[in-house]
């Protein structure tokens, strides 16, 4: 899903194909620095705060501000003790309370305690608009120097990866001399592994904390940060002036990888879901065979290879990104697999008027690759009898109209999150379904389920291992055998990494973070992980 | 004086209307910027935040009118609002860190462009006949030709193939920005593909322009009696013809001043060079409205201004527009 634009900027690169191609700085004794591209971005400014959400620069959550735990998107389940030690629920769900990390010190000398975890949520319960994660806060109390609270008007223990895996935490006290909401902290305090070191709209650095809490950590003592455009990270990844980057590259074997697979690598690991979103106000689209017959038309594999370019895999039925969600999958759907019948799919039609089986595509034509699979859907649906027509629109368009959900069909993805959970209750929470003409939030095909509804409120009303892995087991059952929306593939996350200076990345074989360095703070455990090649 | 008194007037008018449609405009595409981040964050952000986000950003559910009354009264005060794209710079601050650039290097090339176009103009249409005849086909091609066609092919001649230039930035990565002569030969190194680019897509216009019009005039009665006085050719070529056949070239370059912001945002695009043009883009993809209103603001004021120092030039070159 990227912009035309890239994809001409490739084919100037493609058609160049692989003449000069620096091989990047020369290596030297003392251990070289790190170039990163995080995301598109002409310029830079010069905004450090981690309460924005827009705006902020890339780094500003994990290298320099930290949470309080880590969550591994890629091993859900997976959480480690970072400036928390740990969490204890109170029985209602509705306050937590956490044990610090002693010994944590601000970058300016000043020690990391409990006051500055309380005031963090402080800010976020007074500012609403800095509230990004929609906690509902009520209060918080220090208990000790180490020992923090923090009260909630509801039962919140499925938002556990929202206050301690995704809020950084900030000093009390530089942030309470600033209005936060429109601070843009220009020399950041942090506890993380590095410091902002220098700054220009072109191109910030970050130099290693020397005082940070992981001793011997981190091994990489610079980070450069140059403002890539979408068309100038493809050139600089084929001249090898990229060390780590998180793009779309068109074709990625002869733009990036060059012939040199075991130091030009990636690893595209799901983030999330890709589904055919079926209307299901739509009074065709609402029957269930109908919903059965096109999912039973797709060729899921060939849109995976064709239009994604085989940079993902065909979705598990379940929707749950696999591998790392096997604990979540109904045990007799363990093996589930989308396949193709056109037979069965046109008996499931038979008692359809075929009239009636006329929808439209809304594809935003800015994804090419989602345009490419609608064609390939429309041309798999046309076998069976339905007609596909597809439609492209702009970026801005698409959004809006699925949202209000006035659309036929459409293509749409949603975020694995950190727990399937979370992508599960972003697709088929019945609370999300606006009506018809006002902006939905999720469950933009509109399902409305009693059962669904049921599964999702007792997997927040615990914080029980077991029975949130029974909810999420009983989500997927709804999701292969009533088919609420059909999933395609896996929407990955992009991570381009080179060996030849480091080694440490996360791999398929282990998965200890997600590999973009877009995703924080994920990217933070990446460098923390880093050693230099050839030790 | 009462000439100037009038395009003075008339210029207010145009200002003012500028600055509404930069204020209904924007309001008329479809979505919310709001909206659109959460579909491009792809997650990162909680729906149900959507409400703190449209708090932050100030953007109110107000009826249009109130709207457009509160952006007339900020204005007035010359305050833009904060960026949503890059929140919580203010928008002032976004547009004073790309404007140089883009003066720079497109002012630059479009005065260059200009002057060397007028005068190869001039110069053609005097040596009619000759080799610099030759020049007119080259002229007519890269007339049809598009900024962004331009720009592409020379990033991958001399960009991709050869090597020989930057094919982004402003400036290279190891230099640090300052009153250095190093910082300053940075700039124009990476300055000179996109400034080439403008040169060369604009340069045609002010050619065929010149040229055509300067025929006309050496077929004038005066430009013959000047001749007949026994005038210098050079005197006759710029004082007599080139002076009177320049007229409709000055207002075609104030009219185009509009279009060569609009041709520079493809020009930045392709070459990511951090100017006006590629701020717009980012404003347009996130329905910044403050942004793209600010930045339309300071292009309109730019195309009046153009215009009212063209008007100048018509008291100055042209003695009838004086009474």
């Amino acid at each position: 899903m990227k912009r035309s634009l890239v994809a001409l900027a490739a084919l100037v690169l493609a058609v160049a194909g692989c003449s000069g191609g620096g091989a990047g700085a020369g290596r030297t004794a003392s251990a070289p620095p790190l170039i990163i591209h995080a995301i598109d971005s002409g310029t830079f400014q010069e905004n450090f705060n981690p309460f924005h959400l827009e705006g902020v620069n890339f780094g500003t959550s994990g290298m320099i501000y930290e949470t309080l735990e880590f969550f591994n998107r890629l091993k859900p389940g997976e959480v480690t003790p970072w400036l928390a030690l740990k969490h204890e629920w109170s029985k209602d769900g509705k306050s937590l309370t956490f044990t610090l990390r002693q010994g944590v010190k601000w970058t300016d000398g000043k020690p990391f305690t409990a006051e500055d975890v309380a005031y963090t949520f402080e800010v976020i319960r007074k500012h609403p608009e800095l509230n990004k994660s929609a906690l509902e806060l009520k209060a918080t109390e220090v208990l000790a120097p180490d020992k923090v609270r923090v009260d909630f008007a509801s039962t919140s223990y499925a938002k556990l990866f929202n206050i301690a895996g995704n809020t950084p935490i900030v000093p009390k006290h530089v942030f309470e001399k600033q209005n936060p909401v429109t601070f843009t902290n220009p020399e950041p305090v942090g506890t993380g592994p590095y410091t902002l070191s220098s700054f220009n709209a072109q191109l910030y650095e970050m130099a290693k904390n020397p005082g940070y809490w992981q001793p011997g950590k981190p091994e990489v003592p610079v980070l450069k940060f140059p403002a890539y455009t979408a068309n100038g990270v493809q050139t600089a990844l084929r001249q090898g002036e990229v060390d780590w980057a998180g793009a779309f590259v068109p074709d990625i074997e002869k733009i990036y990888v060059q012939g040199k697979p075991e130091t030009n690598k990636y690893f595209f690991p799901a983030e999330g879901v890709v589904a055919l979103l079926p209307n299901l106000t739509h009074p065709v689209l609402s029957k269930p065979e109908v919903r059965k017959a096109i999912s039973l038309a797709i060729d899921r594999e060939k849109i995976v290879r064709v239009a994604e370019r085989g940079y993902t895999q065909v979705a598990h039925p379940t929707g749950i990104p696999m591998p790392g969600g096997e604990a979540y999958l109904p045990p007799e759907h363990k093996d589930a697999k989308f396949a193709v019948d056109l037979a069965e799919a046109k008996e499931l039609l038979k008692d359809v008027d075929p009239a009636e089986l006329k929808f439209e595509l809304l594809v935003p034509s800015p994804f090419t690759d989602w345009v490419n699979a609608a064609q390939l859907i429309r041309e798999d649906l046309a076998k069976v009898g339905i007609t596909v027509e597809t439609r492209g629109v702009a970026f801005q368009d698409w959004v809006s109209k699925v949202g209000k959900g006035t659309f036929d069909l459409s293509i749409r993805a949603t975020p694995a999150g950190a727990e399937p959970y979370f992508q599960m209750r972003s697709m088929l929470y019945g609370k999300l379904a606006a009506p018809v003409g006002k902006s939905a939030t999720g469950n933009y095909q509109r399902w409305k389920d009693a059962e669904t509804d049921r599964l999702i409120d007792a997997y927040a009303a615990t914080e029980d291992e077991a029975e949130h892995h029974e909810a999420t087991q009983g989500l997927g059952r709804i999701m292969v055998e009533k088919l609420p929306t059909l999933p395609l593939f896996y929407s990955p996350s992009w991570a381009q990494y080179r060996t030849d200076k480091y080694v440490g990345w996360p791999s398929a074989q282990d998965p200890y973070a997600m590999p973009s360095p877009y995703t924080s703070p994920d990217a933070a455990v990446v460098l923390l992980r880093l050693k230099p090649a050839g030790t | 004086m009462r000439f100037l008194l009038r395009r003075l007037g008339f210029y207010l008018l145009t200002a003012w209307a500028a600055v509404t449609l930069n204020f209904l405009i924007p309001r008329l595409m479809p979505g919310d910027p709001v909206d659109l981040l959460v579909a491009r964050l792809k997650g990162n952000v909680d729906p149900a935040a959507i409400d703190a986000m449209k708090r932050a950003f100030g953007i109110s559910d107000a009826n249009l009118w109130q709207q457009y009354v509160d952006y007339l009264g900020n204005l007035a005060q010359g305050e833009l609002g904060r960026s949503i794209t890059f929140f919580p710079t203010e928008v002032s601050t976004v547009i004073a860190g790309s404007l140089p650039w883009t003066i720079g290097v497109v002012g630059v090339a479009t005065l260059i462009s200009y002057v060397a176009g007028t005068a190869l103009g001039v110069l053609m249409a005097w040596k009619r006949g000759t080799w610099l005849d030759g020049v007119l086909p080259a002229a007519t091609f890269m007339h049809a030709v598009p900024y962004f066609w331009v720009a592409l092919a020379l990033v991958f001649v001399f960009g991709v193939t050869l090597e020989w230039f930057p094919v982004s930035r402003a400036y290279a990565l190891d230099v640090v920005p300052g009153f250095t002569g190093e910082f300053a030969g940075s700039v124009l190194y990476h300055a000179a593909l996109p400034a080439i680019t403008i040169v060369l897509a604009s340069m045609a216009d002010r050619i065929l322009g010149m040229r055509n019009v300067m025929v006309t005039t050496l077929g004038e009665d005066y430009v013959v009696m000047a001749e007949a006085k026994g005038l210098t050719s050079r005197r006759v070529m710029w004082a007599y013809a080139a002076r009177n056949a320049i007229l409709p070239n000055i207002t075609s370059f104030a009219l185009s001043l509009g279009f060569v912001v609009g041709g520079s945002v493809l020009t930045e695009i392709v070459f990511s060079y951090p100017g006006i043009g590629s701020m717009l883009l980012k404003g347009v993809e996130n329905e910044d409205f403050p942004l793209m209103q600010g930045i339309f603001l300071v292009i309109s004021l730019a195309v009046l201004v153009a215009n009212f120092l063209a008007d100048l030039a018509y008291v100055i070159l042209d003695p009838r527009t004086r009474q």
